[in-house]
């Protein structure tokens, strides 16, 4: 699995549960807080992306993410 | 002159301590989402039809119970459902789509019926200061189902659990989600009076209104959404009606008729506006209905088991605090269940209370249309009351062929055009907890 394949869950996952965003401004350098998430919003879409990948990440792994590049990585990390 | 005075100061004293509502307070918008119309409009058409919205229903998880059916909120998308709701300004419209677009369907039927109420009462054009402005949530342990629904999930891969899970397993999601939609910054909490709930809610908001702690409050009768366990335990106790009738659904509810045999389950969210007539004044909103008494008092009793002095209690309380006889009467929308004995208890009580007016008071029970709405069903009975009030008709008294008595007054299958002034409207719930109100036509 690609960085670019967990990207499109990524980004695919962040659409439902924002469903008022453009899906043009998720890209890959924004942080979630920025495109609206609040902080139940981004817990949503780390869990909802780790079972759409079927991975499970210990969250303190997320603890130094800053962006959803950052959240792709991590992610990136235990699908392979 | 300082007689008088000194009179109606002692008056006073003894309905503040009475603690029943101190003025009348104006019902100044309605909403509701139920089995038999998903706005008021749709649902005062069916009272009058008499139409039931109990039917087939199978339950889409977990082993199959013994009682199949039940008057089920039907299924609505919320954003198909704002469309149909007229003039919502926009930043509302989005509010609500944001705070309730992804949440259980309790919250989103409840949603419904309070932007409907909202719109009818005129706060999206002469609005309420926010923090004068209260939020009760009728009824607790409203969302079974949505835990029981992620229970299997939960088994297999806990760390898969939504973490909106904490949010809306508490009753108190509904307090959060509609003071963030509709702004509202006074008091709010969620009351717990089992089958009482509805009518617990509107005694204490008129309390608040009347105590000048807020001006106007959005009393939500939140649906029951009971998981399959909870309908087996009501049906193992005996609660539950619907094995005579399995193949007839809309003939199951039969209050005060001689075949009931236990209460069928329905669902409903509604909403009634509460205000105080100086804040309604102010606004130029006449309002459909007033609330001018309620009583709220304990049996003593932990049990589902109904206890006619309580009952009678109640009824009298209410009507003492509104300052009327029981002879101004004129409709009685019964807590009428179904149940043998429960019909059977209140039709005591009422005739203890009522004595020789007995035969001139209309009574019916909605629950032949609409089901048991348990923690909703006090919200949803002062609805219908304040339509029939408002329209002058009385729906129905669904399936009643045998009269369990011969001296009340139950409305035909047909409904009646009659003008009524003064309406009580009766709910009881399991552990003793019994309330009764009375709704009179006209706003201000």
């Amino acid at each position: 699995m690609t960085q670019l394949d967990v990207f499109q869950t990524v980004k695919k996952v962040t659409l439902e549960v924002l469903p008022f965003l453009p899906p043009e401004e998720v890209s890959i350098e924004k942080n979630l807080k920025d495109l609206g998430a609040n902080s139940i919003d981004r817990m949503e879409v780390v869990t909802r992306s780790m079972e759409s990948l079927g991975i499970k990440v210990p969250l303190m792994e997320f603890g130094k993410v800053k962006n959803l590049e950052g959240l792709v990585d991590v992610l990136h990390r235990f699908a392979n | 002159m300082s007689g008088a005075g000194k009179k109606k100061m002692s008056q006073q004293d003894k309905s503040i301590k009475n603690s029943g509502p101190t003025a009348p307070i104006a019902v100044t918008g309605i909403g509701i989402t139920s089995s038999i119309g998903m706005n008021a409009g749709e649902f005062s058409d069916s009272l009058r039809a008499g139409k039931s919205g109990i039917d087939h229903w199978t339950l889409s998880a977990g082993p199959p119970i013994p009682v199949g059916i039940g008057a089920r909120l039907p299924d609505f998308s919320l954003a198909a459902a704002l469309q149909q709701v007229e003039g919502v300004p926009e930043p509302l419209r989005r509010r609500v789509g944001l705070c309730a677009g992804r949440s259980p369907l309790g919250i989103q039927a409840a949603v419904l019926a309070a932007l409907e109420a909202w719109i009818k009462a005129g706060l999206h054009q002469v609005p309420l200061d926010p923090q004068r402005l209260g939020i009760i949530v009728a009824g607790s342990n409203l969302n079974p189902q949505y835990s029981y629904g992620l229970h299997e999930k939960f088994q297999q891969n806990p760390e898969y659990l939504t973490p909106r899970y904490p949010l809306h397993y508490m009753d108190t999601d509904y307090v959060g989600t509609l003071s963030e939609i509709f702004q509202v910054q006074g008091e709010g909490f969620t009351v717990g009076g089992a089958s009482a709930s509805g009518n617990v809610a509107i005694i204490k908001a008129c309390q608040a209104i009347g105590g000048e702690v807020i001006d106007a409050c959005l009393v939500i009768g939140a649906p029951a959404d009971l998981s399959p366990m909870e309908l087996q335990g009501f049906y193992n106790i005996g609660a539950l009606g619907g094995r005579n009738f399995h193949d007839q659904p809309d003939k199951a509810c039969r209050p005060f008729d001689r075949h009931h045999e236990g209460f069928i389950y329905g669902q409903a969210g509604a909403c009634m506006l509460l205000e105080s007539p100086a804040s309604a004044q102010r606004r130029g909103v006449p309002g459909l209905a007033r609330v001018t008494g309620g009583a709220l008092v304990l049996d003593g009793n932990r049990l589902p088991d109904p206890n006619e002095e309580g009952e009678a209690r109640a009824m009298a309380l209410a009507l003492a605090r509104a300052g009327l006889d029981p002879s101004e009467i004129d409709y009685l929308n019964a807590h009428g269940t179904s149940s043998p004995l429960g019909d059977e208890i209140e039709v005591k009580a009422v005739k203890q209370v009522f004595k020789e007016n007995v035969n001139r008071l209309w009574i019916n029970s909605t629950k032949g249309l609409t089901g048991h709405c348990l923690t909703s069903a006090g919200v949803v009975e002062a609805i219908a009351a304040a339509i029939q009030l408002q329209q002058g008709f009385l729906h129905p008294n669904k399936n009643l062929e045998n009269p369990i008595d011969n001296e009340c007054r139950f409305c035909p299958p047909q409904s009646l055009p009659v003008s009524i002034r003064k309406a009580m409207s009766n709910s009881f719930g399991f552990g003793g907890i019994v309330t009764s109100i009375i709704l009179e036509r006209g706003g201000l």
